[in-house]
């Protein structure tokens, strides 16, 4: 082959070009595995659990499903009977003790009065009986504060501004105490979760500014990102029974990169857009 | 941002269209600079076409950013 002018030409064009292959594949590279976004992200929202903190049936269910409710809102009410007359017996033994009690300091009192007359083991046992009739006094005013109380709770008020979801209480049923009966999204904590690879994770500074998009609404939202989760479940390991660490034996030549969440706080939502809880997002931190 | 595109309800990153109109782009352009003899200053057609995709792709992918912000 003899060295001619069009064969070097050919060769070094097509190098040229290659060479800016090159360089356009790492940019592509940059800018679709390294930048830092992700589509998995999703939003969240805490959900407050609503107890009631009494058992009873339901008399009166005051919301209605997907309802937006303040804080202290009623969400429903106990029947009431049975409090209300729990108070009225505490009420009652209140009274009673009250007499008792009255009628023990007046004892005391005139056996004090009774000195030489009188033993002084009997006049001790005059002021036993006050200080106990005392005790059982304020035991009854005890009793009917919380005779109260239970009547209070049984209406059953939000503990958070947010909206009612999933209702399925209705009145008549039958609810105890501790057990969840309204689910509650707590608007006030809305936010995104951006799962990031930990590959990205070096480029993601607490502060940076992010736009979020969600699956299928064209407008974009912004935020900022608020933290960054500080430990995620290791995959690999678990605690044996006899407490000692239980390694998974397999390695994989593979690795796939795990995912930390990252929390994004929402800066501002144009109208009309609709955030639920679950949505799935994608987002774009600016490094 | 390097979002995604809805197909009829399956959302797949947009990379994926990037890269099937850069291959109705490349097509084109293949076409234009056979007409225009290029290929004659060509060393392997292959490699060359290879490279001239991927380099029409960054392209693509910069206008289309540009185009989105």
């Amino acid at each position: 082959m003899t060295f001619s002018l069009r064969g070097a030409i050919r060769v070094g064009f097509t190098l040229v070009v290659l060479l800016a292959a090159v360089g356009a594949a790492r940019e592509l590279w940059a800018h679709y595995m390294d930048e830092p976004w992700t589509r998995d992200a999703k939003v969240r929202a805490d959900i407050v659990g609503v107890a009631p903190d009494v058992s009873g049936f339901v008399s009166e269910v005051l919301v209605r499903d997907n309802q937006a409710v303040k804080q202290g809102d009623v969400l429903f009410r106990i029947d009431r009977a049975r409090f209300a007359i729990a108070l009225e017996q505490a009420e009652a033994a209140i009274e009673g003790r009250k007499a008792t009690l009255e009628q023990a300091r007046r004892d005391r009192e005139r056996y004090e009065q009774l000195k030489d007359v009188v033993s002084q083991q009997k006049t001790e046992q005059m002021r036993m009986q006050e200080t106990e009739a005392a005790a059982a006094y304020r035991q009854a005013v005890a009793d009917r504060d919380l005779a109260r109380l239970n009547l209070e709770r049984s209406e059953v008020k939000a503990s958070v501004n947010g909206t009612i979801t999933n209702l399925s209480l209705r009145p008549g049923d039958y609810v105890t105490a501790g057990t969840p009966e309204v689910a509650l999204v707590d608007t006030d904590s809305l936010r995104i979760e951006g799962y990031f690879e930990e590959t990205k994770l070096a480029r993601i500074r607490v502060g940076a500014s992010v736009t979020i998009r969600l699956m299928g609404q064209p407008a974009a939202l912004d935020g900022h990102v608020e933290s960054i989760a500080a430990g995620i479940e290791d995959r690999e390991r678990t605690v044996g029974n006899g407490l000692l660490a239980n390694i998974n034996p397999t390695f994989n030549w593979v690795r796939l990169a795990q995912r930390v969440p990252v929390r994004i706080a929402l800066d501002h939502v144009p109208d009309g857009i609709a955030l639920v809880a679950g949505l799935t997002a994608t987002v774009s931190i600016k490094d | 941002m390097p979002g995604e595109i809805d197909l009829y309800g399956v959302y797949v990153p947009n990379l994926l269209a990037l890269a099937l109109a850069t291959l109705l782009v490349s097509l084109v352009v293949r076409r234009a600079l056979a007409w225009f003899g290029v290929y004659g200053f060509v060393w392997h057609r292959g490699l060359f076409d290879v490279a001239l995709y991927v380099v029409l792709l960054q392209g693509m992918s910069l206008l289309s950013r540009w185009w989105l912000s």
